[in-house]
């Protein structure tokens, strides 16, 4: 207990120093008293303000919304499917995602408003397919069969979207921020119309939070229980598809944190309950997301990098020493 | 001869718990059950047995409810299996299965702990009854002085008894074991015995699959057997193990003796 | 006494004789060589016009797939190779040509290897200014053996540039940025927009940053305390797309401080002209000053 105490108020000072840095750093130097004006007070010069309430305010609330979706997203599907390499890649989102913010970007680029729409409709659509598939016919909801058809679907959207790519090539560098994944400062706009799916996907694995603990010792376990183990798999990938389209609408492709930051939080605070391992990913992945978009905008100030590999900057060395901490 | 009174011996079962009557089950194409049936009262222990492949497992599951049949009735203290749901299962029956996963990372308390979320609803927390609850059941299946340790750092035995133990934080009255002891040595499964035939003590009604023929002599109050997907016989072991139907059923030239509360099967194997 | 005359003459004749033979197999090739490429291709648009500007016609020009470039009407008829990644046009249809000269871009590095090693000469055309691009027509026209033309359309190009780039009222900040969406990858100096951008008379908004690349991805803090007074941008897309666009840059909330933003002064610009070298450079900097900077 002592241990998950620890681990808590750890990611806790964590995401706290984190948004905080968020805040107070960017390309332009707004210093802190000032920054504590503007939020609390009204002071400021109109640029200050701008800066703080219209660019950063906004991304660090996307941030850590984004990081927090990702993180449960990874855990609730590891948990679901009983397999550590579980991502929401796996149930195929990220390809969806991908092809349908390429396909809006290189053939509709004139409904460029639409890119966030795009990519929940495809990212949604692609675990719907998954789903399909792998509940139809034999062993019906199966950790092998969702992991298969996840995969199909991934070649899929992954092909079409190479395609595209191929076939307007000047049209690819917009692509690419997409791909790399990115958040982007453009206000309150894409959260307001992304909120819902964000809701609905974090109410359902807070519901499932137990039930996956069940499903952990077994489907007859949980069925003894009065759980019905296919239906719990149904619902977390349903909440996954969720949070995972909806991060990828206004992120990008940010694959590494749905895989890696559950398994940080399981090796710190040695134990796989999902009473734990949920609420703390949600942690975990905001406090890793914030940190690393805030290095990947101020490290060569004014030049904005993907956030992507600064997340694996800050991640993969902790897993690793975890790795070796761990029996 | 199996321990217990009167009335848990011989060919009439006490009135009770469980009622299943002409279960019939179908599993990808194949007809496992056709037609099989089973009574359960109160405070008996019923091994069921059978070749392999007989569809004993496939019985408990689906008295159980976690396989759905395809024909006959299944009654709960009345109640009909059909009309129940997931909870009200819960509240009325334990299903130990054979082999649990064992995840990594779950402590022996965190596990039995899991076993009690029957009891909670949704979001609630966990409240003193409940930690109290678990408590117990951990020290009826005698597990309590490794409560803190890993699932994975467990023998079969140990791990055996925190199946049940995990059964047992349900507090339903009935706990069915599916082959709990196939896996185990000898001394784990004389402690399993042990502990199964303690619980009947206490008042718990538990319907066991078992593969060992004279275990289930030892123990069971009532045996029952599973032949072809059918039961073939139900009553005092001895009196349902005869040679005849060991040869009949088993295809084994086989006799069932006890002596001074040993159970032995003597068996030809590799003929006259 | 005319047997000893006819020897030393006979051998003078043959000496004779075997000189020029030597002098013409020497002077052959180099009189070959001197002779200008008559197969040429031209796989961009850049090397397409300028050809067609110095009166050469290719005998094939190469569009990139999906792209709609301005070709000069004098190309009318030209066949037209397609261009893809990573090897711009099909080897083999660009083999059966039998071409003398290709002129190509960096873009095509993998296929312009492959050129190479099928023997067909590769000349690089990248300009990335406006000197770079009047260096080039001027190198093009060497190339292809119109030298003199090429000094004299040099001369007039650049009279033109001046005339389009003379009375400059206002030098208004400008951020150029390439690309959909919302992310400012800026122009830098050093890349063909912003060269063309800068002779119109605009400042570029560049955040004091440099890059070989010629472009950046900004902060758009950065943007917001740069006050810049136009933004311009480049995206690639159709014309009837224009509309749409605009509206979606001017209601970006993260630009709505500036300065450009509050006075409507945001611009989409559809055609390549500020994304890659043209030959009209003098048109498109009078349509940058006109329709954009308005000075």
């Amino acid at each position: 207990m002592a241990r998950r105490t620890a681990v808590y108020a750890t990611l806790l000072a964590a995401l706290a120093a984190a948004t905080v840095a968020s805040l107070a750093f960017g390309a332009v130097q707004v210093p802190i008293g000032d920054v504590i004006d503007i939020l609390f007070g009204g002071g400021g010069t109109a640029t200050q303000q701008q800066i703080v309430e219209t660019l950063r305010l906004p991304r660090t609330v996307e941030a850590l919304v984004v990081g927090a979706a990702l993180g449960i997203a990874g855990a609730i599907l590891q948990g679901a499917l009983g397999n550590p390499l579980a991502s929401p890649d796996v149930i195929g989102v990220t390809g969806g995602a991908g092809f349908g913010a390429i396909l809006i970007i290189i053939l509709f680029p004139g409904s460029i408003a639409l890119l966030p729409v795009g990519a929940l409709f495809f990212g949604l659509l692609a675990a719907a397919m998954v789903f399909v598939f792998a509940w139809s016919g034999r062993n019906r909801g199966s950790t092998g069969k969702v992991i298969l058809a996840g995969i199909a679907m991934l070649s899929l959207f992954t092909a079409g979207t190479t395609g595209l790519l191929a076939a307007y090539p000047e049209r690819a560098p917009s692509a690419i921020f997409f791909i790399a994944g990115g958040l982007t400062s453009s206000g309150w706009e894409e959260i307001k119309t992304i909120w819902p799916y964000f809701a609905v996907g974090f109410l359902i694995a807070l519901m499932l939070i137990r039930p996956l603990d069940r499903l952990a010792l077994g489907d007859d376990v949980a069925a003894s229980l009065g759980s019905r183990p296919q239906l719990i798999r149904l619902g977390a990938g349903v909440a996954a598809a969720l949070l995972a389209a909806a991060s990828a609408a206004i992120a990008g492709l940010l694959g590494f944190l749905g895989l890696v930051v559950p398994h940080v939080v399981r090796m710190a605070g040695g134990t796989s309950s999902h009473t734990f391992v949920v609420p703390a990913s949600a942690l975990g992945g905001a406090a890793l997301l914030v940190a690393g978009d805030t290095l990947a905008r101020t490290l060569r100030a004014p030049i904005e990098m993907p956030v992507g590999p600064f997340m694996v900057l800050l991640g993969v060395p902790l897993f690793l020493w975890l790795l070796r901490k761990a029996v | 001869m199996g321990p217990g009174g009167e009335q848990s011996r011989g060919g009439r079962p006490p009135k009770g718990l469980l009622e299943a009557r002409g279960v019939e089950v179908e599993i990808a194409g194949t007809q496992i059950l056709r037609g099989a049936d089973l009574d359960l009262g109160d405070g008996e222990l019923v091994a069921i047995v059978g070749p392999n492949g007989a569809g004993k497992s496939t019985l408990v599951r689906a008295v159980s409810g976690l396989q759905r049949p395809n024909a006959g009735n299944v009654r709960w203290s009345g109640r009909e299996l059909s009309d129940m749901r997931g909870r009200d299962l819960a509240r009325v029956r334990a299903f130990v299965p054979q082999r649990m996963p064992v995840p990594a990372g779950v402590t022996v308390r965190e596990a039995v702990t899991i076993g009690r979320s029957s009891h909670l609803k949704p979001l609630s927390r966990l409240t003193g009854a409940d930690r109290e609850g678990v408590e117990r059941a951990m020290e009826r299946a005698g597990v309590a002085r490794f409560a803190e340790r890993s699932l994975t750092t467990l023998s079969g035995g140990e791990l055996q008894r925190v199946q049940i133990g995990i059964g047992l934080a349900q507090e339903a009255p009935v706990l069915i074991a599916d082959e709990p002891t196939s896996q185990l040595d000898l001394g784990a499964t004389v402690g399993v015995a042990g502990l199964l035939r303690s619980l009947v003590g206490e008042g718990l009604a538990v319907l066991l699959v078992v593969h060992d023929l004279s275990l289930a002599a030892a123990i069971a109050d009532r045996v029952v057997v599973v032949s072809e997907g059918r039961t073939v016989a139900s009553g005092e072991a001895t009196a349902v193990l005869s040679h005849e139907r060991l040869a009949e059923v088993w295809g084994a030239d086989a006799r069932l003796t006890e002596h001074e509360g040993r159970t032995a099967l003597h068996v030809a194997w590799v003929g006259p | 006494m005319i047997g000893r005359l006819s020897v030393p003459m006979g051998r003078k004749l043959a000496a004779l004789f075997a000189a020029t033979l030597v002098l013409v197999a020497l002077t052959l090739p180099a009189v070959a060589q001197a002779a200008p490429p008559k197969r040429i291709v031209a796989l961009t648009p850049f090397a397409a016009n300028t050809l067609a500007k110095l009166g050469v016609k290719p005998v094939a020009i190469g569009e990139t797939l999906g792209g709609s470039e301005r070709f000069s009407p004098k190309l009318k008829g030209v066949p037209v190779l397609p261009l893809a990644h990573p090897n711009g046009p099909n080897l083999e249809q660009l083999a059966a040509l039998d071409p003398d000269l290709v002129f190509s871009s960096r873009t095509w590095a993998k296929g312009n290897q492959a050129m190479g090693s099928l023997g067909i000469d590769v000349v690089l055309n990248d300009p990335q200014s406006i000197n770079g691009a009047l260096a080039d027509t001027f190198k093009i026209g060497t190339i292809v053996g119109r030298k003199h033309y090429a000094r004299d359309l040099l001369q007039g190009m650049r009279v033109q540039i001046e005339a389009a780039s003379k009375g400059i009222e206002s030098r208004p900040k400008v951020m150029l940025i390439l690309g959909v969406g919302r992310t400012p990858f800026t122009f830098l100096p050093n890349s063909w927009g912003g060269s063309v951008v800068s002779k119109a008379g605009g400042r570029l908004l560049t955040g004091g940053v440099s890059s070989s690349s010629g472009f950046e991805r900004i902060s758009d803090e950065v943007v917001v305390a740069e006050n810049p007074d136009v933004i311009i941008a480049v995206p690639h897309a159709n014309e009837d797309d224009i509309p749409s666009l605009t509206e979606y840059l001017r209601a970006n909330p993260a630009w709505s401080s500036t300065s450009a933003a509050r006075n409507g002064r945001v611009y989409v610009s559809v055609d390549n002209s500020l994304l890659q070298a043209g030959t009209d450079i003098a048109r498109t900097i009078r349509k940058v000053r006109r329709s954009y900077l308005k000075n």
